[in-house]
């Protein structure tokens, strides 16, 4: 029986063939949206995700805080609290840290015979390499023998030696810095390797330089700009953020934080999802709206076939179909609109995904509950907004019905 | 075997009441070719819609099979339709989409029939009315009698006890009605129970047995000897 009505649904649908498409057509946009922007947003997550875990795992870093302008005061002054010293003592003192190393970083000029190129200059320590899962693509890093001496020696990202030496080798080579309108001169140790862009901008435009050069030579301050400290492990990295928190609130006498601000990756992967899923949500919610629109359709193309088709329903009361026969007949009807527009749908959205995906270079991230949970839906709204004329159809008066013209 | 006990129909239309049927009785027994006579207005529709089950009586009785049908519910009163009576209409009334088989199997569908048992069944019902070369077409490719024919085969399908034919004749030309009143007038005589609803004169002469209505009252019941 219920083999035999699906048919009779199908076939119906198939002598109208341009008016079931348009009737499935709101459907089709809405399940496709849904799967599209569902598949989009989780393969820009995946990406970001990646990107933040290409950063170095289990990073905190420990940034001074900024004090509060009063009146017409300038805000923006860093908060002068961190010292290298201070960075061992953090060190020492919490036991899920593994290692706090400090960062002082400013812009410069690179002068190399006729070039020039703006870049960051980042001073730090021998462990830097490794809190950031930075490897080196030749000659070596900063040492502790360089970091004790203060040597003016530098590290290149890939980028910036390409940029400066082209093809030549720049081991051993000469390069000219200028910071603050004055000069050094420096020599060129090591070249990192390339690496993806992480949240903090382009790693491979950057220069390395021993921290201690950078705060006697560069800077002329006993502070640095900020601390990266590292959990000894993923597991243990909120344990560590607790207790360097802990610390400094002593440390700093600091109750309200506002000497020092803490950024885990955890924090910041946090914040993206938080962001990502409500900028879903939102689109997702535009989506199921045309979900909306397209049961309304369905419900109005079926409300106009039951008054077309109101002969036939006379008919097969009149041949003994009872009112629930009519009934499912109609509303079986409507969910094939539905279901078929939620399969088209499905197509679509999964082509879209992939086109997107392609073009953003991202994973094409399908899930299948977010399929499910369309298609599901998709039919939820045939059967709701075909109830409507299904209840119309069968509660006809046979008489009547088999009077229409 | 079918027993209308003082029938009354009353529409409300509007704030006026009219009342289509004003206290009608008769018996038909098994194996009779009845025909239901009478101007447009004199109630005979109504009359037949309530021998059919698509309507039921203000007042009165109506037993079909030993069953009084007058007050039962829609999908009982369906179920009555499915397996007690056959419906030949005036304008055939068959589904043009489908084949005239599965017309044929319609009655068949509700009454919950398997596909290959209908199947059987229909194409039997078509053969008796010589149609079982057009089971396939279409009902748009058949001619008016032919589609006329499908129809009786549609309602003999469920071994009714009564064929309830609408002015069966009333879309056909005379030369293919009279071949339609013929197939009635041969089932009469395999013991079928006909009844038939005609204005007709020409066409109730083919019945044993002709009531008149008028107004909403039986005029004139008369048997054929």
């Amino acid at each position: 029986m219920i083999f035999e009505i699906i048919k009779l649904a199908i076939e119906s649908l198939k002598a109208n063939k341009l008016r079931t498409f348009l009737s499935m057509l709101g459907i089709i946009i809405g399940v496709g949206a849904v799967i599209a922007i569902v598949s989009i947003g989780s393969g820009a997550r995946e990406q970001i995700t990646a990107r933040i875990s290409n950063l170095g795992s289990n990073v905190i870093n420990i940034l001074p805080g900024t004090s509060r302008g009063w009146g017409g005061r300038v805000s923006a002054s860093s908060v002068d609290v961190f010292t290298l010293e201070l960075a061992d003592y953090i060190e020492k003192v919490s036991p899920s840290v593994k290692r706090v190393i400090p960062i002082s970083q400013g812009s410069g000029l690179l002068i190399k015979g006729n070039f020039n190129i703006q870049t960051t200059i980042i001073g730090t320590d021998a462990d830097y390499q490794e809190i950031n899962n930075y490897n080196l693509a030749m000659g070596q890093f900063i040492n502790e023998g360089d970091l004790d001496t203060s040597r003016n020696i530098i590290v290149l990202g890939s980028e910036l030696t390409e940029e400066l030496f082209g093809n030549d080798n720049p081991l051993g080579e000469k390069i000219k810095l200028s910071y603050q309108k004055r000069d050094y001169l420096f020599t060129v140790i090591g070249v990192m390797e390339e690496k993806g862009a992480g949240l903090t901008g382009n790693l491979n435009k950057q220069a390395y330089i021993p921290i201690t050069t950078f705060m006697k030579k560069l800077s002329n301050s006993r502070f640095v700009s900020y601390y990266m400290a590292q959990a000894k492990s993923g597991d243990e990295a909120s344990a560590a953020v607790g207790e360097i928190e802990y610390f400094l609130i002593k440390y700093l006498e600091d109750e309200d934080q506002e000497k020092f601000n803490l950024q885990s990756q955890d924090q910041i992967l946090d914040t993206i999802s938080s962001v990502t899923a409500s900028l879903s949500l939102m689109l997702g919610g535009i989506a199921a709206i045309s979900l909306l629109v397209g049961g309304i359709g369905i419900m109005n193309i079926m409300l106009v076939s039951v008054t077309e088709r109101t002969r036939e329903i006379g008919i097969r009361k009149a041949l003994g179909a009872k009112n629930k026969n009519i009934m499912s007949q109609f509303l079986i009807e409507a969910l094939s609109l539905s279901g078929m527009g939620g399969l088209i749908g499905i197509f679509f959205g999964w082509l879209g995904a992939y086109a997107i995906a392609q073009a953003g270079k991202w994973p094409l991230v399908v899930a299948p509950i977010s399929v499910l949970l369309a298609f599901g839906f998709a039919l939820i709204i045939g059967l709701f907004f075909g109830l409507y004329p299904a209840m119309k159809a069968a509660k006809m008066d046979p008489v009547d019905a088999l009077r229409y013209e | 075997m079918l027993e209308i006990k003082k029938i009354k129909k009353i529409y409300q239309m509007g704030k006026v009441k009219v009342e289509a049927l004003r206290g009608v009785s008769f018996y038909i027994d098994k194996g009779e070719f009845v025909a239901i006579m009478g101007p447009s207005g004199s109630g005979k529709s109504t009359l037949m819609h309530i021998i059919g089950c698509l309507d039921q009586p203000t007042e009165g009785s109506f037993i079909i099979g030993g069953k009084d049908v007058s007050k039962l519910n829609d999908d009982r009163l369906a179920e009555i339709r499915n397996k007690r009576i056959g419906f030949v209409f005036q304008q055939f009334n068959l589904l043009s989409r489908t084949s005239i088989l599965h017309n044929v199997e319609i009655p068949l569908i509700y009454a919950g029939l398997k596909t290959k048992q209908r199947r059987e069944l229909a194409k039997q019902a078509l053969e008796s009315v010589g149609l079982g070369d057009r089971a396939k077409h279409k009902p748009n490719e058949i001619s008016g009698g032919e589609k006329q024919r499908a129809a009786i085969a549609r309602a003999l399908v469920n071994d009714p006890l009564i064929i309830l034919a609408d002015e069966p004749t009333g879309n056909l030309d005379t030369k293919t009605g009279e071949e339609i009143m013929k197939i009635f007038y041969k089932l009469h005589q395999q013991g079928n129970t006909v009844i038939m609803v005609t204005h007709e004169a020409e066409v109730a002469r083919h019945a044993r047995r002709i009531i008149h209505l008028r107004d909403g009252l039986i005029e004139k019941d008369e048997v054929k000897t």
